[in-house]
């Protein structure tokens, strides 16, 4: 049985019609991202697969519910689906806790305290627990949108929607938000994400769907949509992100190849001499701090991945590193022997780091 | 890289050319290390120095401690990019750049 199921959905604005006739079937553990440009109906078809959004036709079913139907029973069908928004949508006269425990005990019937155990267990996932106790106006941007993330979860959803969550925040805060998409990912919930970040979609997605012409105007793998894109539009669309690919397996690798390869890359997109030395240097940095601090014992088996953004000049520097776990971010940059790091912090406009068990990922932002 | 070194008297000038990052870094150290011996001022003029990174600064660092003992180190003709490296790291205020 399908997750979300929807069929010949049409929705118009006044003379303008947004979507028409969409489908769309979601299968339980399926990651969707939804990609397209600006007005294309990708946030109008994510809020009406909740109904927050009516549509003019078609149907919406939540498992075997039908959700579009005039009889459904509509707080007891959406309670499988949670619901993350660009502007988080918190309580702000609530603490954190309460916002959290709050859905649980007046629409589940959850008791106090058990609410508030599975609401302080899914804090410390995300790594707020300290935060419990505090108003939502106090928070960062990213640590609201966590919070908004749990309490989704802690309604138990079956699938959860994604509409643009992190295009409200201040670029330091994106990867927080974005760790926290990937942890979920990890444990196997369902997710549809609508998302301007490229780099994340293809990193997460199972599946992408390009939105244009009022639809799903192609759809397929990250590898079939970025790589090999086969309708003009998409290509247009995709094309205007650039990637640079890299594999290290020697610890001994030839760092001069490396360099003169990343140039031509900045040289062929426009990037000035600036970005392209600060683009080398942070690679180079990346690539020794692991090599000399996080892979002692190990073979070397490292990717470089840069993307670059032709639309607003955003370079992205993303490193996978097999080996045991090292944070290269959380090392004492007082001592020389790290001031590759100190560069790095310096340099770059967002650092994240997390490791899944077998890799180490550090991702940089320019 | 290339490395050309003047000597004179108890100055020795050391003109870098090209980038000096984790592959060049130990080559210079070492053509450093076996000539500064005796010398009371090491300056190195980075004219033609195109990239330095973290390799780079700890030569430097290690040539400023060397020096230290036995006179001064200067560095002229920093360019923009490698200027960029010696202020976000604080170089800049460890070495003495003419």
């Amino acid at each position: 049985m399908s997750m979300i199921r929807v069929e010949k959905l049409s929705k118009s604005f006044g003379s303008l019609q947004v979507l028409k006739e969409v489908d769309l079937t979601v299968e339980k553990g399926e990651r969707i991202v939804i990609i397209g440009g600006s007005g294309c109906g990708k946030s109008v078809f994510l809020r009406c697969m909740d109904l927050l959004e009516t549509p003019d036709e078609g149907t919406v079913f939540i498992g075997d519910n039908e959700l579009t139907s005039p009889k459904a029973d509509l707080n007891r069908i959406r309670r499988k689906v949670g619901m993350v928004y660009q502007g988080f949508h918190l309580f702000s006269n609530m603490n954190v806790l309460d916002n959290i425990t709050l859905a649980p005990i007046k629409l589940l019937g959850l008791p106090r305290a058990e609410a508030e155990k599975k609401a302080e267990t899914l804090l410390e996932m995300v790594g707020l627990l300290s935060k419990k106790y505090m108003m939502p106006d106090v928070l960062s941007g990213g640590q609201k949108q966590r919070i908004a993330i749990v309490r989704c979860l802690a309604m138990e959803p079956d699938i959860m929607l994604f509409d643009e969550p992190t295009s409200a925040l201040d670029p330091t805060m994106v990867g927080e938000v974005l760790a926290t998409l990937r942890l979920l990912a990890k444990q196997g919930m369902t997710m549809v994400i609508v998302t301007h970040e490229m780099a994340f979609a293809r990193e997460i997605a199972t599946r992408i769907l390009y939105f244009d012409e009022q639809g799903i105007y192609e759809e397929g793998t990250p590898q079939e949509i970025f790589d090999a894109p086969k309708k003009k539009k998409t290509r247009d669309f995709i094309h205007k992100m650039k990637y640079f690919f890299w594999q290290i397996d020697d610890r001994n690798f030839d760092l001069m190849q490396l360099q003169g390869n990343i140039r031509s890359f900045a040289g062929k997109y426009g990037m000035d001499e600036k970005r392209t030395n600060r683009l080398q240097l942070c690679t180079e940095e990346l690539i020794y701090e692991m090599l000399e601090h996080g892979q002692p014992d190990v073979g070397v088996d490292m990717q470089i991945q840069i993307s670059f953004d032709e639309r607003d000049g955003c370079a992205v520097i993303g490193l996978r590193s097999r080996g045991a776990q090292y944070n290269p971010f959380e090392a004492d940059t007082e001592d020389e022997i790290h001031l590759g790091v100190t560069i790095l912090k310096n340099t770059a406009k967002r650092l994240d780091y997390w490791f899944d068990g077998v890799n180490n990922e550090l991702e940089i932002e320019l | 890289m290339n490395i050309q070194k003047t000597v004179n008297g108890t100055t020795l000038t050391v003109k870098l050319e090209g980038r000096l990052d984790t592959t060049t870094s130990p080559k210079l150290e070492e053509e450093l290390r076996g000539s500064v011996g005796g010398m009371t001022c090491l300056v190195m003029d980075f004219e033609k120095l195109e990239y330095i990174s973290s390799a780079g600064l700890r030569v430097l660092l290690a040539m400023q401690k060397i020096m230290n003992r036995q006179g001064e180190m200067r560095i002229k003709n920093v360019s923009e990019t490698v200027m960029e490296v010696f202020e976000i790291t604080g170089f800049s205020d460890i070495l003495t750049i003419e």
